[in-house]
């Protein structure tokens, strides 16, 4: 099968902190990988590095084959990477919408003249941008909220939309970073099935954090387990589960 | 669609209908404020762009109009008058016998502009950080040491004069009208939603696939050029220009306009440069001596930015979205308007 996601050593340092050590991953076309750990293990920056919001102090990553160390986060999503995050960032004061058509930029079809000049290329496209976002909007059950602002959405619908604005940039493969967190278990469960569903329609390759050991244990075919920074270990749900270090690492953090 | 259009087009002829009628029948007092007010309208609406629609905190309007008032200027002046005018030092001989006429002398003001924008954003947006307000600032305060010392360009202190007074409604409106057609088109684009996007959250829209710096860029640069424009408009207007003209007081006062107005909103700056402009000549009087029984209290010059700075802290403290917030004017909400209305009274 074939490789999407290659990290060899990873390593991130902030001044004295060694955030993520040697962190190495590789990760099968359409597979769904679960990163978890306890909080402060690093999840996140393993996350940043890969987009490229953070440049690894040492260390490799590969996107099918290709290194993508020290390239500009715009580039790796045009490369066909898109990611969510842990604290939902929409565009407050767009509407639901114009947050999904962003996604769409960095393959943008007309130029500033044509945008000056209203020429024929700038309506067209951005009729046919507005289609598609219609239609990713529609596949998150959001058709009807598309002229709200992002900001008057309720929580879940919120997520939703990162999510659709993630899938408007052409993933080949998506991060979310603990896309369950702060859902009620209904909510989880639909989003469950909802990342299963986007990962066939959309052909997709799809790391995610989980804090959510339900949600993570059903839908990852593998996990990696992150502590303090170092892979305490990887493998199914159930070999991680009883992994001696990983409930050390989890019990850890509840008496610390 | 095409209603909308057409409701523009028959708006903006009846705007030229009234400035018809301004110029046939009022004073040259109103004239010259509704000729401040289109351009302070260009001015306020770029600036609006660079700091309300893409949220980078600048304060370049004061040197940037100035770039463009010595252009312009420059480029209108007959070889004879700059002769005649540069006493303390020749001018350099290529300025000398460089000569243009009015509309082409604008175009070149915008785009010297535009190149100086381009060259202070481009070191500026390379890094994160709010780097620009304190860059245009400097920039703001070395243009008036720059041109008070390049005497061969800029006449030194002395600045240049008799320029010609080519300036009236019909290029003023004309060119406010085209700026906000061209400023409204680009919000209303995939490269507004850029700029938005970056002024909500330039994180998120970096890891959208957003270009920042060149988002950045193509705002800092398209507000640079209008008010390049703006600045050639105002020297022929005023026909008199030197190193002492282009204070941050400019800059301050479009700040209160955009933030009345609401920033990112261009109705707003239009509502906001209107009752500004035609609220500071209104306020004239506070500058004034006063009698009040026997009390003779003497005019104080610069009341009225007192009472601007005072109006300024209250809507930042009371009324932080401004008259319109980030809202804009669109005949369709104008129509819904009308609706419910009609609605309610039934
Ligand atoms: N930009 C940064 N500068 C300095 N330190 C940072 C930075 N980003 C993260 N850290 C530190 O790196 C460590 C790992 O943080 P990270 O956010 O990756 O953890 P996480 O596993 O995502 O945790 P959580 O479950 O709480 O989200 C933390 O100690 C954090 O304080
Ligand atoms: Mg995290």
């Amino acid at each position: 099968m074939n490789t999407v996601l290659k990290c060899n050593k990873m390593t991130m340092k902030f001044g004295g902190l060694t955030a993520v050590n040697e962190f190495s991953v590789e990760i099968p076309e359409k597979e769904i990988f679960g990163l978890i750990g306890p909080n402060g293990a690093g999840k996140t920056t393993v996350f940043n590095m890969i987009t490229g919001n953070l440049q690894p102090t040492s260390g490799m990553i590969y996107f099918y084959d290709k290194p993508i160390v020290g390239l500009k986060p715009y580039q790796v999503v045009s490369l066909g990477m898109a990611r969510t995050f842990q604290n939902i960032r929409l565009f407050t004061n767009l509407s639901v919408l114009e947050n999904v058509l962003t996604g769409f930029h960095h393959k943008l079809k007309y130029n500033l003249l044509d945008t000056i000049l209203r020429l024929p290329r700038f309506s067209k496209n951005e009729k046919i941008m507005t289609e598609m976002a219609m239609d990713l909007l529609e596949s998150v059950n959001l058709q009807d909220k598309a002229n709200h602002k992002a900001s008057e959405l309720p929580y879940g619908d919120r997520r939703k939309v990162e999510i659709a604005r993630a899938l408007a940039t052409g993933p080949k493969m998506l991060l979310l970073d603990e896309p369950a967190a702060g859902m009620n278990p209904q909510e989880t469960m639909s989003l469950m099935y909802f990342i299963e569903e986007i990962r066939d329609k959309f052909d997709l390759t799809i790391l995610l954090i989980e804090h959510d050991m339900k949600f993570v244990m059903s839908l990852c075919k593998t996990i990696a387990v992150l502590d303090h920074g170092v892979k305490i270990a990887e493998g199914k749900p159930e070999e991680v589960q009883k992994n001696p270090d990983v409930i050390r690492a989890y019990l850890g953090d509840i008496n610390a | 669609m095409k209603r909308n259009q057409i409701l523009t087009i028959l708006s903006i002829i009846l705007l030229f209908l009234f400035l018809w009628y301004a110029n046939n029948n009022l004073s040259a007092y109103y004239i010259r404020i509704l000729n401040n007010t289109a351009i302070f309208l260009m001015l306020a609406a770029s600036y609006n762009l660079i700091n309300g629609v893409t949220g980078q905190f600048s304060l370049e309007p004061n040197g940037f109009t100035a770039i463009g008032a010595y252009t312009a200027a420059i480029l209108t002046l007959t070889p004879a008058q700059k002769e005649a005018m540069f006493i303390i030092s020749p001018m350099v001989p290529w300025l000398q016998n460089l000569h243009m006429s009015f509309f082409p002398a604008l175009i070149v003001a915008g785009i010297v502009t535009a190149i100086v924008g381009f060259l202070l954003g481009f070191p500026v947006f390379r890094v994160r950080g709010d780097y620009l307000a304190i860059v245009t600032l400097g920039f703001g305060l070395t243009i008036r040491v720059v041109s008070n010392n390049t005497i061969s360009i800029t006449n030194g202190p002395l600045g240049l004069k008799g320029i010609e007074n080519y300036t009236n409604l019909w290029w003023t409106w004309g060119f406010a009208v085209v700026t906000l057609i061209i400023i409204m088109r680009l919000i209303n684009s995939e490269f507004g939603r850029a700029m938005k996007a970056v002024r909500d959250d330039e994180d998120a829209a970096i890891a959208m696939g957003i270009n920042t710096f060149k988002i950045k860029m193509i705002a800092f640069v398209t507000s640079a050029f209008f008010e390049g424009v703006a600045g050639g408009l105002l020297a022929h207007l005023i026909t008199t220009i030197s190193p002492t003209l282009f204070t941050f007081f400019l800059t301050f006062n479009l700040l209160i306009i955009i933030v009345i107005g609401g920033l990112g909103s261009m109705t707003g700056t239009a509502i906001a440069t209107i009752l500004v402009v035609w609220g500071s000549e209104i306020l004239r009087f506070v500058e004034q001596p006063m009698h009040i029984f026997n009390f003779t209290i003497p005019g104080i010059p610069g009341m009225r930015m007192v009472i601007f700075s005072i109006l300024l802290i209250v809507i930042m403290i009371f009324a932080r979205e401004g008259i319109m917030g980030q809202k804009e004017f669109s005949w369709d909400s104008l129509f819904k308007l009308f609706k419910t209305k009609k609605v309610a009274n039934k």
